[in-house]
């Protein structure tokens, strides 16, 4: 029998969403912040069921297999849900005042339960369906503003290039399928030997990763990103590079580790140089940026690439590494939009016809205007670049490790350069906040960022500092990966 | 029994967070104070209770920190450490005594000096290579903010250039700790970072090559922060950007950092890299390359503080030049030489910033006849100056001595080498000391007075210390000996 209740975590978000939506309907606008603390309490209903059937270690394969639960999975949507929290508080004040606070919420949770399908499907058309769901509700948050014609671009922008990208993946899942028989993912693995013996393998790989390296922003597929991050409001951008990104990583993990294991030779070629440019670019490309929005965005790019040298180093260690490492950029991301959020909150305080609100200008003198956000911005990029006592610093170590651990000196060596030229402008941000005079007085956060941004702060110093159970859990769930 | 090396990390760690909080000058540096007075009555207990004869851990610490990759959390000090221990907690709280009037963000200012304290103890004391990492990487953001925020003119390029500069530094390093613990984990099948475990493992790793670039990569992480020529392009600008007690701070403790890591790593390993007579010759080099370049450079600056930054240079050369002789006693001398490197640059960078509040310029063109105005200064200078160019009785002398003494049974053509930098070391001193100090007083410098009382009192004591220690070096010398005894007996052991 099939234990329903596995699944009760995505059946509360999912009964939240429908409630949001509903009791927005009969809510005038002034009252509907109340929307904001429903759906908080759905996320952390649903993030205590989840740790609890993660901490149980309960494995189970539910409807006809399609559907897994494991440590991978749970780990996959604490993460997800973590930054949905993150994201809901913060929202409290972004929406607050908006005529449609029910749509974003539910928008918004439905986005996650796309997200926590996908963590658990085992079979590449629940995964779609998942992956879709996410995508779909997504392309609406980010155009949320409707009357905000850059955000109409950003949201435009990501709209085409992920409808692209769904194609593309669909299509290589077709090849897949075509070949082996079967979208089951361990079937697939199974008779790997059909596709691996083929051309057309090699074509659905090719095909597969395009398709999740738009997710990934992987560069050559990484173009959205920017425009997109830096169009959207800084929330939407939390949870873009939060959640949405990890969901192309976990997805790419289960149909291209799991099922298409059998041809790592291929792939691993491809991702070891996907790796080195994405790295390379998104650092580069980011010293430049005068918006912070888009230098995080880039930053984020070339985390991305750091992530993908665990599929090219594919050992145990370098997998739960890369999971660790998504774990952390989670919340150091998650959290260093929220903070600039703030910042543009403060900006447009003071003038409500502002534009270019992240502009790095803006930031003169944060410490003195809000010394609790400038603190932990400061803590995020230093964790993003890799200083000891943040999360950040932690997964780069292991993951960097195990490029040592299997040999492959250049590709540390690269990654180390990389991380090097990231401290220079992660360092500049830092500059501008301490080190510049102030244009303007104290300002004091709205609760809800403050909050959200205490709670992200938390979790990459914590991380830092006591990392043993993230990377017990982080190892656990790279246990299931590689079978 | 007491954790005491964790309590004085701990305390500085709390003593910073508070001072960062506090309103008023006054509160920030009465915190400060106590806090770097308490952790000195640590130290001073520690090192009155070291047992010299031993050349093992004492008052080790520990417990587990991440299993899951075999990091602990271990402190403890020997022979190598203690001494720098002490060395820092003196440093500390004079350094707060000698900056008791700082009013620009007072509280952060001692909160940046407590952090980097912290920093430093636990760079000295770690004996788990990733806490030692950590420290390491600690220490710098600390002194990132302190030229950034209380530094001159072009202090934006001087902060940045020093945190790139040896945070890349480090990330190389961090490579070379990696291939360590793999090297142990693969032939052991431990997964460890406790250094002397993967220090005795480092021999046993089979290829030549992998020994030798592990070796590299750590060298390069210390001798960056040492710095040894030609890795010090970024002290002078950090250096003399740096407010007073930045600069003190890196000079007298950060610097040691580095040079710690060449006894604690780099002289167990060399026997066993791939090219060891090799790598005695290319570091022994660069100890007298730093000794004389360093020298002729500090012979050629206008400017006091960029004078001061490169002598730091030529002496620290000794250290190298020492360590790498590879006799008990020019290895003791050359860890002495930190010691009382430490010490005598205090005094100097004191003196200097003295100058430059009082008169608004260090350059020694602008300078002339200070000693008429400023006699207390003048004294405690003069002293500084014959402390640093290796007077006998000052502890600079003993350390000099016996590292050019000792290292000429292994290394003659090096020291002969390093011994005309001696008189140009002695020239460029007494030379800026004869513009700057004495002549005609400079008019144009106005009305200036002496040196407040506590600035007297925190440069006094480390003329006394340097006294002290150059007249009787043996409180010091011995813990010292003891394990230079230590690790040069190893290597005669591995046949070097």
């Amino acid at each position: 029998m099939e234990n329903i209740l596995l699944f009760s975590p995505e059946i509360i978000l999912a009964v939240t969403a429908i409630v949001v939506l509903f009791t927005g309907l009969f809510l005038k606008t002034e009252h509907k912040s109340v929307l904001g603390y429903i759906a908080v309490a759905g996320v952390i209903i649903s993030m205590a069921l989840t740790l609890s059937i993660m901490l149980s270690m309960t494995t189970a394969s539910m409807f006809y297999g399609t559907m897994v639960i494991d440590s991978l999975s749970q780990l996959f949507k604490l993460i997800f849900l973590s930054v949905a929290l993150l994201v809901s508080i913060a929202s409290i004040k972004y929406v607050s005042g908006s005529r449609n606070t029910e749509e974003f919420y539910s928008l918004m949770l439905l986005a996650v339960i796309g997200m926590m399908v996908v963590s658990s499907s085992n079979d590449l058309i629940t995964l779609f369906v998942g992956f879709e769901l996410a995508g779909l509700a997504t392309y609406a948050l980010v155009g949320f503003e409707k009357k905000n014609i850059v955000l109409l671009e950003a949201s435009m922008k990501y709209f085409i290039i992920g409808a692209l990208s769904s194609a593309l993946i669909l299509f290589g899942m077709s090849y897949v399928y075509g070949m082996t028989g079967t979208t089951s993912i361990p079937g697939i693995a199974e008779n790997a030997s059909l596709l691996a013996e083929s051309p057309i393998g090699l074509a659905a790989v090719v095909l597969l990763i395009a398709g999740f390296g738009y997710k990934m922003a992987l560069v050559p597929f990484h173009m959205w990103a920017p425009d997109t991050y830096q169009g959207a409001s800084p929330v939407i951008s939390a949870l873009l590079a939060g959640a949405s990104k990890k969901m192309g990583f976990i997805a790419a993990f289960k149909v291209i580790i799991v099922a298409l294991i059998a041809l790592s030779a291929d792939w691993r070629t491809i991702f070891a140089v996907l790796a080195v440019i994405t790295m390379t670019l998104g650092n580069v490309v980011a010293l430049t940026q005068t918006s912070v929005k888009r230098m995080l965005a880039y930053s984020s790019v070339a985390q991305a690439g750091y992530i993908a040298m665990a599929f090219v180093v594919l050992t145990p260690t370098a997998l739960a590494g890369g999971i660790l490492y998504i774990m952390s950029h989670a919340f150091m991301k998650a959290g260093a939009f929220i903070a600039v959020g703030i910042v543009g909150f403060m900006v447009l305080l003071g003038n409500r016809e502002a534009r270019n609100v992240d502009h790095i200008d803006n930031f003169k003198g944060l410490a003195k205007r809000m010394p609790l956000t400038a603190f932990s911005l400061m803590v995020f990029l230093f964790a993003l670049a890799g200083i000891p006592a943040t999360a950040g610093f932690v997964s780069k170590f292991v993951l960097f490790a195990s490029t040592i651990e299997a040999g492959l000196v250049w590709l540390a060596v690269i990654a180390i350069l990389n991380s090097a030229i990231s401290l220079f402008y992660y360092a500049r941000v830092v500059k501008y906040m301490y080190f510049m005079p102030a244009e303007g007085g104290r300002v004091s956060e709205p609760a809800p960022f403050a909050v959200a941004m205490i709670i992200a702060l938390a979790a990459v110093l914590i991380i830092g500092i006591w990392p043993e159970p993230f990377i017990y859990w982080a190892t656990e769930a790279a246990k299931v990966l590689l079978i | 029994m007491l954790p005491i090396i964790s309590l004085m990390i701990l305390i500085a760690l709390i003593g910073a967070i508070v001072t960062l909080f506090t309103k008023t000058k006054e509160q920030a540096r009465m915190i400060a104070l106590a806090t770097s007075v308490v952790t000195l009555i640590g130290a001073l207990y520690m090192f009155f209770r070291f047992d010299s004869e031993s050349p093992m851990l004492q008052f080790v610490d520990s417990f587990n920190w991440i299993p899951s990759l075999g990091v602990t959390y271990t402190v403890g000090v020997d022979g190598i450490s203690m001494p720098l221990v002490l060395l820092t907690a003196i440093v500390v709280p004079l350094v707060v005594l000698y900056s008791w009037n700082e009013s620009k963000d007072p509280g952060k200012f001692y909160a940046m000096i407590l952090a980097t304290y912290a920093g430093v103890i636990g760079v000295f004391t770690s004996m788990d290579f990733f806490l030692f990492y950590v420290f390491w990487e600690l220490s710098i953001i600390p002194m990132f903010f302190m030229i950034n925020m209380w530094g001159g003119p072009e202090k934006g390029y001087a902060s940045i250039k020093f945190l790139l500069y040896t945070h890349v530094a480090s990330l190389v390093m961090l490579l070379g700790i990696f291939a360590m613990y793999f090297g142990t984990l693969f032939q052991t099948g431990i997964a460890t970072f406790d250094i002397p475990t993967l220090l005795a493992q480092y021999q046993l790793i089979e290829s030549d090559l992998a020994r030798t670039m592990i070796f590299i990569a750590l060298l390069i992480g210390f001798i960056v922060k040492m710095p040894a020529v030609p890795f010090h392009s970024w002290l002078p600008h950090a250096y003399v950007q740096a407010p007073t007690a930045g600069t003190i701070l890196m000079a007298a403790i950060m610097s040691k950092m580095g040079a710690y890591a060449l006894f604690r790593f780099i002289l167990p390993m060399l026997p066993f890299t791939g090219s060891t007579d090799l790598m005695v010759s290319i570091l022994a080099a660069l100890g007298v390359l730093s000794i004389i370049y360093g020298a002729f450079l500090a012979l050629a600056q206008d400017d006091l503080k960029r004078m001061v930054a490169f002598s730091s240079v030529s002496h620290m050369g000794f250290v190298t030049l020492g360590a790498m002789a590879f006799v008990p006693l020019s290895v003791s001398g050359a860890m002495f030489q930190m010691f009382s490197h430490g010490l005598i640059t205090c005094l100097m960078f004191m003196s200097i910033g003295a100058i430059q509040v009082m008169t608004g310029t260090r350059l020694i063109s602008e300078l002339g006849g200070l000693a008429q105005k400023m006699p207390k200064l003048a004294f405690l200078m003069v002293a500084g100056f014959m402390a640093y160019l290796g007077l006998p009785g000052f502890s600079g002398f003993i350390a000099e001595f016996t590292v050019l003494n000792f290292s000429y049974i292994s290394l003659p053509s090096y020291v002969i080498a390093a011994i005309f930098a001696i008189v140009i070391t002695a020239a460029y001193h007494l030379w800026a000391l004869q513009r700057a100090m004495f002549g005609v007083f400079n008019e144009k410098l106005g009305d200036i007075h002496d040196i407040s009382n506590l600035q007297t009192f925190s440069m006094a004591v480390f003329v006394l210390l340097a006294l002290y220690f150059g007249l009787n070096p043996s409180p010091v010398m011995d813990m010292i000996i003891t394990n230079a005894e230590q690790i040069v007996g190893l290597m005669a052991v591995a046949g070097v």
